[in-house]
Parts: C-alpha cells; sequence; structure tokens
C-alpha cells in the first residue's frame, strides 16, 4: 500500500462521465513573458509591438503555458485527489484562439474513458477531456490526456464491458 | 525565422541539442504546473511506481520546445550570415500525439530531434504552410523519453494573393464603404 496515497481515490471510484470543474487563472503579461522567456521565446510571445504585427495579433501566451496552467489547474482539482501515476501522454491537443494578456481561463475536465492497463494489473487508464475556455466563454484549448491510476485491488478482474467506455486514449507509453 | 516553406526539406532530421535536467529544476517545474508528489517531493516519490523524483513529462516537453526555438534562431543567423533572407514561422495549431514514454529523472541528460514529417499550404490562412513535425526525445542511455507529432505554420515566399482576395482588400480600405457593405 503507497502510503501518500492510500486515502485517495483509486481506479473503482472513477466513473466515466465525472465532470471536474477547473478553477481560473487570469495570464498576466508578466506570466506571458516569464515563460516565454523560459520555454517560447519568440518575438510575438515577448514583445508587444512584434506581436501585434504576427498572427495573433497581441501579446498572446504560448500555447505550451496555457496547457502547463491547464494541468495545474486539473492537479489541483482532481490529479491531486486521486492516487495519480503520471500521465502517459495527450492527443488531439488543439489551440483554438490564443490567450492574450489579461484574459482569464478556466473550464472544465470531463472522464472520458476508463480501462486497465493489459500488461500491468495494478494500473488504471483515465482518459480525460479539457475544455479551456475564456471569460467571454469563448474554446481556447482541447485536448485528450491520458493518466494513470492505481487499482486498489488488482486481484480483481477488468469490469464487465458494457460498464466501460469505448473512448480512445491515446496509445502506447512504456508503463502500460 | 527559420527557412521559407518552399526551402523545408521533409524526412531531414535535425538535431536541437541537449539538456540536463537537476532535481531544482524538476521541482520548481512541478510547483508551478505539475504538483503531483513524485515531481516535487523527493521523498514522497519514493513510494510512488517511479521509485523516486522524476520531471512532469511536460517539463521535458516544455524544454523540447525551448530547444526547437533555438535552433530556429540558429537557422536564422546562419542564413543571414550566407546573405540570405530567412523566413517566418508562425504559432502552432496544436499537437496531434505525445507518448510519454521512460521518466526522466535529477541528472538525466536528454537529447532531442526533429523531422519534418510532411508539409502543405494551409486552406484557412493564405500566404502560410502547414509542417508536420515530430520530435523524440531520447536519455543518455538511448531510451526513448517521448515522441511527439506536432503541426506548426511557416510563411511562403512565392506566395501571391489572388486577384479577387486583392481587390476585397482594397476595397475594404475605402473610407465608409464598409459602413455602407454591412447595411
Amino acid at each position: 500500500m503507497n502510503p501518500v496515497t492510500a486515502d485517495r481515490r483509486h481506479y473503482e471510484d472513477l466513473a466515466v462521465g465525472e465532470v471536474i470543474a477547473l478553477g481560473s487563472v487570469t495570464v498576466t503579461k508578466e506570466m506571458i513573458v516569464g515563460f516565454a522567456r523560459e520555454f517560447d521565446p519568440f518575438p510575438f510571445h515577448l514583445d508587444e509591438k512584434a506581436a501585434r504585427a504576427s498572427l495573433l495579433g497581441g501579446l498572446a501566451a504560448s500555447g505550451w503555458q496555457t496547457a502547463a496552467l491547464s494541468l495545474r489547474m486539473l492537479g489541483e482539482a482532481f490529479l491531486n485527489t486521486i492516487a495519480s501515476m503520471g500521465g502517459l501522454g495527450f492527443s488531439d491537443l488543439k489551440w483554438k484562439k490564443p490567450v492574450m494578456a489579461g484574459d482569464t481561463i478556466g473550464g472544465t475536465a470531463r472522464i472520458a474513458a476508463l480501462r486497465r492497463s493489459r500488461g500491468h494489473p495494478e494500473r488504471g487508464i483515465v482518459t480525460i477531456d479539457f475544455d479551456i475556455r475564456n471569460q467571454r466563454g469563448e474554446p481556447v484549448m482541447s485536448l485528450r490526456l491520458a493518466n494513470l491510476v492505481e487499482v486498489r485491488d488488482p486481484g480483481r478482474g477488468e469490469p464487465p464491458a458494457h460498464e466501460r467506455s469505448p473512448g480512445a486514449a491515446p496509445s502506447g507509453g512504456a508503463a502500460t | 525565422m527559420t527557412r521559407w516553406f518552399e526551402d523545408i526539406t521533409v524526412d531531414e532530421a535535425f538535431p536541437l541539442g541537449s539538456k540536463t535536467f537537476t532535481q531544482e529544476e524538476i521541482i520548481r517545474f512541478g510547483r508551478l504546473y505539475d504538483p503531483q508528489y513524485f515531481h516535487v517531493d523527493p521523498e514522497a516519490a519514493r513510494h510512488s511506481h517511479f521509485g523516486g523524483l522524476v520531471a512532469s513529462g511536460w517539463h521535458t516537453v516544455a524544454v523540447g520546445h525551448r530547444k526547437m526555438v533555438d535552433a530556429l534562431f540558429a537557422e536564422e543567423e546562419r542564413l543571414r550570415a550566407l546573405g540570405q533572407e530567412p523566413g517566418v514561422s508562425g504559432p502552432s495549431p496544436g499537437v496531434n500525439t505525445m507518448q510519454f514514454k521512460a521518466p526522466v529523472r535529477p541528472g538525466d541528460t536528454v537529447t532531442y530531434t526533429l523531422t519534418v514529417t510532411g508539409k502543405r499550404p494551409s486552406n484557412s490562412i493564405p500566404g502560410w504552410g502547414l509542417l508536420f513535425n515530430t520530435i523524440e526525445a531520447t536519455n543518455q542511455r538511448g531510451e526513448l523519453v517521448y515522441h511527439a507529432e506536432l503541426v506548426g505554420f511557416s510563411k511562403l515566399r512565392d506566395y501571391r494573393m489572388p486577384l479577387w482576395q486583392r481587390l476585397a482588400l482594397t476595397l475594404t480600405r475605402i473610407p465608409g464603404l464598409r459602413k455602407l457593405v454591412r447595411r
């Protein structure tokens, strides 16, 4: 038994269709420039004048910053409340609209699928769909995340097929 | 920056360089963006199936992105040194797939390689092309850390706007006309 996660929800406690309300975060100019300097130093993430001349039309957050902030919201609202074993990856990440300086982003995450790992009976895979929106309710990013979660009782087999969702998780992942 | 859409060769691998991840960097990124115990707490992380602290996959990906941007700037400088005008790269519309394979532990060195696997002119944004990129990250033992398939924009050098679009653009510049159209 893992003492860190013993009291948290496990694979057996999760259900397809559960909607997780994410908090919100206002993305300031300082946050945008700080992240960009470290991870994405394109002029359109660093300099307002260059940003206005770019496809983005103004100072906008790196898409990776939007993703990282969304992940933090999921961590606080969900991943740190379950017996998470880390991410396997993600798919279908779409940056739909730039997040501009001063925008507030938030949204929901929904459990799209649950299945047991084939190679490791003590691991389950939870697939989570993100729907991130700005303060006007406009979608700014969506993605499908696959995360490992501990199975409380690995001796018991997979529940009957009709209780599972057919939703596809990203393939691969050495850990499965 | 970088090359023009027309000059980008498909299936050519570009080394993006390496990065050694320290425990401090792993914890700092984890606290900011992925505060799960195996990314922020070395003691608690021993109880995880990783057996110790590991970097957030998103941290290794963000560093890979930085490596790609650095490589684009280096290519721009190389072209300017040759007396050529570099191309322009734009923002990315998304990522098709990202698979985290091997965990990255403190002290691990990750090496990144980019391959353009395909390209086509954009249907939605005239004058720009779409690039389909693969980034693979490996550790010092040659194990695959992640495999990513990404999409990026690159500007066309030889683009000429169709006549009807140029005409439409000119018309929108005539004062008062837009108002008239709205009525």
